[in-house]
């Protein structure tokens, strides 16, 4: 009998074991966001809203998770929102962008989502966060602010998709931004004028230069690549000044038949590895980072830096007025820049506050947002009316302006897939060093985007097989 | 059969196991249970959000058919060496100097070598990038000797890369190695040294006569720790090099890291996970076995 009743508890245990460690083993994601279709949070909104109606919500508390380099901004921003919205309370959230950006899709799926959030452009985070319905479209708010009229339609297509998440660039509107981001050229105004070189405007003038700084023994661009990003971003100018800027679009989209291997991206590939082998770029590229390049450059390495308007406030604490910055023009008089807005702001489709929320991006949207983005240290889309701190700023906000006006970005390559920015960036490095051919690397890189694109059709197929035969 | 395990079953004195309860209860809870978790995801198609789709082996034939993996693969067996070989034989010698030779203020030295271990890799990643800048110290050093035209981008070229990561491992780990071979020869009776002193050993035999055979068990638990850390590593390789330049020092937990996190293959790098974790293992065995200690 006691034995009996050892063997039973023997057995209970190993049951009760395996219990506990089978326990996950259901389909994985099971459970998790719902797709179906949801009522539009907070129903729409047909004129701004106003501080009465966010007043309705009654002593209430607006939830945020945004990336860390919102900080300065935010510390601006919320006090402004504060004010004029007494009944809300804003609590803030900040991560580190790779933390973030590798978090906030499971965040939002789970049961208590924050109202606003900061994604990213692109299928990593915002097509997750469409395909799992976990975004409000906020298409009526455009229209009742007017932002579909300040901004140009080529350029808030980066914040599109369909419903289903799958096809990026077209569809409803998911998200706005404030923040205005590109990659140009930063001079150092006192090299130039010891070269007798002028500022350049053009990108002839800008090619011109190089080989005159490089004739005059100096290193014509400074540029840290460990990071594998800045060459792609150096690829990206090159090749904003040879391809229309819809057309690189369609291709970082994901638009059927578009190919990387074209003969702009040849051109441009071939311009790039020439300079490398020049010397143009000096000799240990691969092997200093972005950050490093940016001190080597105000420290005196180089006549210019391609790098992202957002080094500006590193730039300009050491080279002051001496610190130039431009968009080389295109032949036909337009600019054209690597670039895209910063990260962009979400509404999550589950909020109970869409109110206050949309009422945080009108205020965003509009001067007081744009001033704190200034005030911040940082390049807001909207300038009209907005005092820039220091002369690199106006420069830049300058020209981003004329980037907006001229439909000019271009995007980044890596927002074409999930793995493109292991892809190209490798690939990029190689490219420099002669490691791959020209034609090799097109290759490389296209192949990435064939492989994602035909995941993508076989998810958006599955998942609404009525959708599927439909178009053509 | 039954019989045998109820033989087993008599002889077991039961409450003992109400002791285990809490410890095994945590085990199974952080330790197995994740891990069969992870087996289990890695037999889907599942992008870590929406609903997965039953994948069966796929993923694990996807593995040996994949050229990135089977290079990164290959550098991680070129990291043992730096992350497992050379600290313990650095150790090694280390220690054989140690004990012939009474040094002033051990305690002393003995932490200060052992401070890599207790520093942040992120730390020591990024220190290291200095020292291998192309301005940096080691260049610095290679210009003030003459030897200028050896001067590189030491984490940047092709040729240098992996050796110089694998290098940071080195210095990380023979601290460790040290530690635990001096507690090892501490062990060692006096009587064993002077006798074989008596029999007219230098220093260089009484290394392998005396200290080496001693050492055996200590030696098995260093490689097992250097070598997990080795097919584990990960932090140094990211926060040096990301894996390039081009993919030249990329390793199968990058991999992990890109699918889970970047690419959102959730079941491919799950399978990967896996295979490192049966790898690794494996190999770990394969150490402990060949230098069990010999009983008798």
């Amino acid at each position: 009998m006691r034995r009996h009743g050892r063997r039973a508890a023997l057995g209970a245990g190993t049951a009760a074991v395996l219990a506990l460690a089978l326990g996950a083993c259901s389909v994985p994601g099971a459970g998790g966001g719902g797709s179906e279709q949801q009522q539009l949070a907070g129903g729409r909104v047909t004129k701004p809203v106003s501080p009465g109606k966010v007043a309705k919500l009654g002593k209430t508390e607006l939830r945020i998770i945004a990336d860390s380099g919102e900080q300065g901004f935010l510390r601006k921003f919320v006090p402004l929102y504060e004010k004029k919205y007494p009944n809300v309370h804003v609590k803030v959230e900040t991560k580190a962008f790779d933390d973030s950006s590798k978090t906030i899709v499971n965040t939002m799926s789970g049961s208590n989502p924050p109202d606003l959030v900061q994604g990213n452009q692109g299928y990593g985070v915002d097509g997750l966060l469409v395909q799992s319905g976990l975004l409000r479209p906020i298409d009526d708010v455009a229209h009742a602010y007017g932002w579909d009229l300040d901004l140009p339609s080529g350029a808030t297509s980066q914040l599109r998709w369909t419903g289903d998440g799958r096809i990026f660039g077209s569809g409803n509107l998911y998200g706005i931004s404030q923040s205005n981001e590109y990659v140009g050229v930063f001079s150092n105004r006192k090299k130039l004028e010891k070269l007798g070189i002028p500022q350049p405007k053009t990108w002839r003038d800008f090619t011109a230069a190089l080989k005159k700084a490089d004739e005059k023994g100096e290193q014509p661009i400074m540029l840290g690549n460990s990071d594998q990003y800045p060459a792609e971003q150096l690829l990206g100018t090159i090749q904003a000044q040879q391809q229309s800027v819809s057309a690189s679009r369609a291709w970082i989209d994901g638009v059927p038949g578009t190919t990387f291997a074209t003969e702009a991206n040849r051109k441009s590939a071939r311009t790039l590895r020439s300079w490398a082998k020049k010397g143009y770029l000096g000799a240990d590229y691969n092997g200093i980072s972005a950050d490093d390049a940016v001190t080597k450059f105000t420290g005196g390495k180089g006549v210019f830096l391609v790098a992202g308007a957002w080094n500006a406030p590193a730039v300009g604490k050491q080279l002051g007025d001496d610190a130039g910055f431009t968009i080389p023009e295109k032949p036909d008089g337009t600019v054209a820049a690597a670039g895209s807005f910063g990260l962009p702001w979400h509404i999550s489709a589950k909020t109970k506050k869409a109110d206050a929320a949309i009422a945080w991006l009108g205020m965003m949207q509009g001067e007081e947002g744009a001033q704190a983005m200034a005030d911040a240290g940082r390049l807001p889309v909207r300038t009209e009316g907005v005092k820039m701190p220091d002369r690199l700023a106006e420069q830049q906000a300058a020209a981003g302006k004329r980037l907006l006006d001229d439909d000019g970005q271009t995007y980044y390559f890596d927002w074409a897939s999930n793995s493109m920015m292991t892809t190209i960036g490798s690939a990029t490095q190689d490219l420099l060093t002669g490691r791959l051919g020209t034609g090799a690397y097109l290759g490389k890189v296209q192949k990435d985007w064939r492989g994602f694109r035909a995941g993508q059709e076989k998810a958006a197929g599955s998942a609404g097989g009525d959708k599927s035969g439909a178009g053509e | 059969m039954s019989a045998a395990v109820r033989a087993w079953a008599r002889r077991q004195y039961w409450p003992a196991y109400l002791y285990l309860l809490p410890g095994a209860a945590f085990y199974i809870l952080f330790v197995l249970r994740p891990l069969l978790t992870t087996a289990w995801i890695s037999l889907f198609d599942w992008d870590g959000l929406t609903l997965g789709s039953w994948a069966g082996l796929d993923n694990y034939t996807a593995l040996l058919s994949n050229p990135v993996l089977r290079s990164s693969l290959l550098h991680s067996l070129v990291f043992i060496v730096f992350y497992a070989l050379v600290p313990v034989a650095v150790g090694l010698v280390l220690t054989g100097l140690m004990v012939r030779i009474r040094i002033r203020g051990l305690a002393v030295f003995r932490s200060l070598l052992f401070v890599p271990q207790v520093l942040s890799t992120v730390v020591i990643a990024v220190s290291w990038r200095w020292i291998y800048d192309t301005d940096g110290p080691v260049n610095g050093l290679l210009r003030a000797v003459g030897l200028g035209g050896l001067a590189r981008s030491w984490l940047g070229d092709y040729g240098t890369a992996l050796p110089s990561v694998g290098l940071i491992g080195s210095w990380i780990m023979y601290g460790l190695c040290m530690v635990l071979f001096l507690a090892g020869a501490m062990r060692i009776p006096r009587e064993l040294f002077e006798a074989a002193r008596l029999d007219g050993a230098g220093p260089v035999r009484e290394f392998f006569a005396v200290i080496l055979p001693a050492l055996r068990g200590e030696i098995s638990i260093a490689l097992v720790l250097t070598v997990t850390q080795a097919l584990r590593n990960f932090d140094i390789v990211w926060n040096t090099t990301t894996g390039g330049p081009g993919d030249s020092t990329t390793v199968p937990s990058v991999a992990i890291y890109q699918g889970a996190f970047v690419t959102r293959q959730v079941g491919s790098a799950a399978a990967v996970g896996i295979a490192l974790t049966v790898l690794t293992l494996a190999v770990c065995a394969v150490i402990m076995r060949v230098l069990r200690e010999r009983k008798g």
